[in-house]
């Protein structure tokens, strides 16, 4: 059917065209900036962490006790814990954090080259506390000098050695060798490859780590596990048990897979583009149900001028066809209505969450999957006007 | 009355008549509504008011007294022990109150499972200022340390079985303490007093701990906390009351204009007379932030919320637009009937009477289906943002907007289609 037969047609019911392009618009709008938010959840959580996610558990936990939480009971308390949970079957390597990684925020602060110190300046940086076995849980690749291999007290005589992360090096020392060097939280030991720290900190690649005992933990602590593939599950299930059993005065906060921790810090955006996702099906369930009554009373209303079109020799397919083509052309004024609508939606978005610009490929997209919609919720009532028969022009003569 | 059993009679044969077109407008009604209804919950509560009328008068007030220089920073959003007895010393303020929170475990004998609780060690104008009621018992007399606590009712139920437990006992992470007050039911929304890191969010503190005593047993803040210099933040009893260690919060009453100038000025002179001692470099940056702006000052909004709310009016709207659709094509087919009634003498009045209790009619059944949805909606959100969940809760107002909106949008839906059916040419009407 020619273009202009198809408008001439749609401005027969402008009313009701209106109102379906108006919806088209705003559906399409929304699907746009839906497919944009779930995209950007998706890249978040698929970011390269540098670390063994499915394979480390994380225990947070805390003595429940002043005693337990103050230094030496402490590290007895820590060495007695560590033996346990390293003797359970399946548990490959075992050490203690002040915090673990993949976190919103924590205990952080600012590493710089002490000569240089404005320009050198890194802020909010996460300072870990560890036991010597944490690089080989979390599988940290050794890029330069040596890993401490015992714990140094940080306020002890001799100053306790550092090991940051190759972004951090490359900030503080500005791309030179940094082991043997010196920042302001002692002489720098090792480098090692970068690893997902704190999502506040300016760059999540920054991290300071000493090798060090824990003098007090009553923000608590983290033991990080890593097992054999096939035993996380079991070692998890494990692990309250045994940990209860090497003292009941501690509370377990949470035993979790680094796979969730990383799934929680980016829970709200996750929350917002499911939320999002469910009101896209919604809008295009609410737009093919609006196609499909427009097109369904169209066919009832018009069931004379089919049949004389019948009459005259018209085929069912070509009926067929014209109907379908008269949405089409709808879905396809509404889809380009709603890139105008989809950038405003983009732009008033963007002012209250983070959310990236359209890209010239996604209008597309989103119009085809408008366009399959409004296939399936037209293509009953155009089956409908090929039944209607030749005979039914009669009737208005 | 019995001319209304009437349009409802006519009302319900009209929707027996094609039940299908009329289920879809009242579902995509409700599903419109139901969505924005739940997220609106959420962005009523978390934008009320909790003391509409001190609201104005409480302030934070925050400076630069720290021990480095930076020119254009923000002042921190926690103080030093040291710059908050220096604000104390002024009595411009009606009621005054340095705060922190922490973590502790509680039990009634050394021989019980300890109960985890959260801590607010404060003074004694917190209670005051915040409203905060009390069901049994006082609070401290003065701002000094002592070893007394305030349980919340709900703490005291859980671990006494009751609330009036005044003069009892308890163990505070193994320290004896005496229970001097109980709280009663109270849960300030957004808990505006602790809005850094939209800490706002949580409920309120199980215990209350006057602020010298957390001091002197190193009662670490489990909130927002910053060392500025040597200073070694395990040991708050010392390096706590006299080094750059910041975790306070810090509130005022400043009930008239004079008295919040008078308070400005006091803040000024304070760092000029600071930065003349050579303590601290920084140039001034003092701010005394209004309590009901604390969120938008620590930048706390919650952007998701806010996305939702736009985008759940834009469903909104695109359910009143496709209901309108639907309720016009329904019109349409019945068109003739109602040329007919006109033609037989029914007066266009008549008409639009019947097209209001049919409003009316899909009001009720709008408004039923919104509140499921909206119900089911809001758990969903629970779900996916359990952080939000105290924030969930419905009021009498909510619902009468709700119903308000409702019929509203109801209206909206069949205006267009009721004006067609009453006002068109009735020889068109009856030939079609």
């Amino acid at each position: 059917m020619p273009l202009h037969l198809l408008f001439k047609s749609l401005q027969r019911r402008k009313v009701v065209t209106a109102l379906l392009l108006i919806q088209l618009a705003m559906t399409f709008a929304l699907l746009l900036n839906s497919i944009l938010l779930a995209q950007q959840t998706r890249h978040q959580l698929q970011q390269p962490t540098g670390l063994p996610l499915q394979q480390t558990l994380q225990v947070q936990l805390k003595p429940t006790t002043n005693a337990l939480r103050q230094y030496p009971a402490l590290g007895d308390l820590l060495m007695r814990q560590m033996a346990a949970v390293r003797a359970i079957p399946g548990v490959e390597a075992v050490a203690y954090s002040n915090q673990g990684p993949l976190l919103q925020g924590g205990n952080n602060g600012n590493v710089h080259d002490p000569d240089r110190e404005e320009l050198s300046k890194a802020n909010g940086v996460p300072l870990y506390t560890v036991s010597a076995d944490f690089f080989s849980v979390l599988q940290l690749p050794l890029l330069a000098g040596e890993l401490p291999q015992s714990e140094i007290a940080v306020d002890g005589s001799a100053p306790s050695p550092v090991v940051i992360t190759k972004s951090l090096a490359d900030k503080v020392f500005d791309g030179t060798p940094a082991a043997g060097r010196t920042v302001n939280r002692g002489p720098v030991a090792a480098v090692v490859a970068d690893f997902y720290g704190q999502r506040s900190a300016g760059t999540v690649n920054y991290n300071s780590i000493q090798v060090a005992p824990l003098y007090g933990v009553d923000w608590g602590y983290s033991l990080l596990l890593r097992t054999t593939p096939d035993s996380t599950g079991k070692v998890r299930q494990a692990l309250p048990q045994v940990l209860q059993q090497v003292d009941s005065n501690i509370e377990i906060f949470y035993i979790r897979t680094l796979a969730e921790q990383q799934q929680r810090l980016y829970s709200n955006e996750f929350g917002l583009a499911s939320l999002l996702s469910l009101l896209s099906a919604l809008m295009l369930l609410v737009s093919m149900i609006s196609s499909y009554s427009s097109a369904y009373f169209h066919t009832l209303k018009h069931q004379q001028e089919i049949g004389i079109k019948r009459a005259l020799g018209a085929s069912k397919s070509r009926i067929f066809n014209e109907l379908l083509s008269e949405n089409w052309l709808t879905t396809v004024l509404g889809a380009m209505a709603g890139v105008g609508c989809a950038l405003l939606l983009n732009k008033l978005l963007s002012q209250v969450i983070s959310i990236p610009a359209l890209s010239w490929w996604l209008p597309l997209a989103a119009c085809a999957i408008l366009l399959l919609c409004v296939t399936v919720a037209t293509w009953y009532p155009a089956a409908i006007a090929t039944r209607v028969s030749p005979a039914t022009a009669t009737k208005t003569l | 009355m019995e001319q209304l059993f009437y349009y409802l009679k006519v009302s319900w044969f009209s929707v027996k008549r094609a039940p299908l077109p009329y289920m879809l407008t009242v579902l995509i009604l409700s599903l419109g509504l139901g969505v924005f209804f739940s997220n609106a919950t959420f962005y009523y509560r978390m934008n009320s008011d909790p003391l509409p009328d001190k609201s104005d008068k409480l302030f934070f007030p925050m400076m630069m007294l720290v021990p480095y220089q930076c020119s254009d920073c923000k002042p921190p959003s926690v103080l030093s022990y040291s710059n908050v007895a220096k604000l104390a010393a002024s009595d411009i303020p009606s009621a005054k109150a340095a705060m922190y929170s922490a973590d502790g475990y509680l039990r009634q004998h050394a021989t019980q499972p300890p109960t985890p609780v959260n801590i607010r060690i404060t003074q004694r104008d917190f209670f005051t200022m915040f409203d905060v009621p009390l069901l049994h018992g006082s609070v401290w007399a003065d701002d000094q340390a002592r070893d007394e606590l305030l349980l919340s009712k709900a703490s005291a139920e859980k671990i006494f079985g009751r609330s009036d437990v005044t003069g009892q006992q308890l163990l505070l992470d193994d320290r004896l303490f005496t229970v001097i007050g109980v709280l009663d039911e109270w849960q300030m929304l957004p808990k505006l007093y602790d809005a850094f890191g939209r800490n706002y969010l949580n409920a309120a503190e199980d215990i209350y701990l006057p602020l010298e005593s957390g001091y002197d047993y190193n009662y670490l803040s489990n909130r927002n906390s910053s060392t500025f210099d040597d200073a070694d933040y395990r040991k708050l009893a010392t390096d706590g009351r006299t080094k750059a260690i910041h975790q306070l919060q810090y509130w005022v009453q400043l009930d008239t204009p004079a008295q919040q100038q008078a308070y400005r000025q006091f803040m000024a002179n304070l760092v000029a007379d600071e930065k003349a001692a050579g303590r601290h470099p920084s140039a001034e940056a003092n701010q005394l932030v209004m309590m009901r702006d604390i969120i938008r000052y620590f930048g706390g909004e919650s952007g998701d919320i806010k996305a939702f709310a736009i985008v759940t009016l834009l469903f909104l709207l695109v359910c009143i637009f496709n209901a309108s659709h639907l309720s016009l094509n329904r019109y349409l087919s019945n068109q003739y009937e109602f040329s007919l009634r006109r033609a037989l003498g029914a007066k266009r009045s008549q008409l639009q009477l019947q097209l209001l209790v049919d409003m009316s009619m899909m009001s009720a059944f709008t408004l039923g289906g919104a509140a499921v949805i909206a119900y089911g909606s809001i758990n969903l959100m629970n779900y996916l943002w359990p952080s939000n969940r105290l924030f969930a809760s419905w009021d009498l107002q909510l619902m009468l907007v709700l119903a308000a909106l409702t019929l509203i949008c109801s209206y909206l839906v069949t205006l267009y289609p009721s004006l067609r059916a009453s006002f068109g040419s009735l020889n068109k009407q009856l030939k079609e």
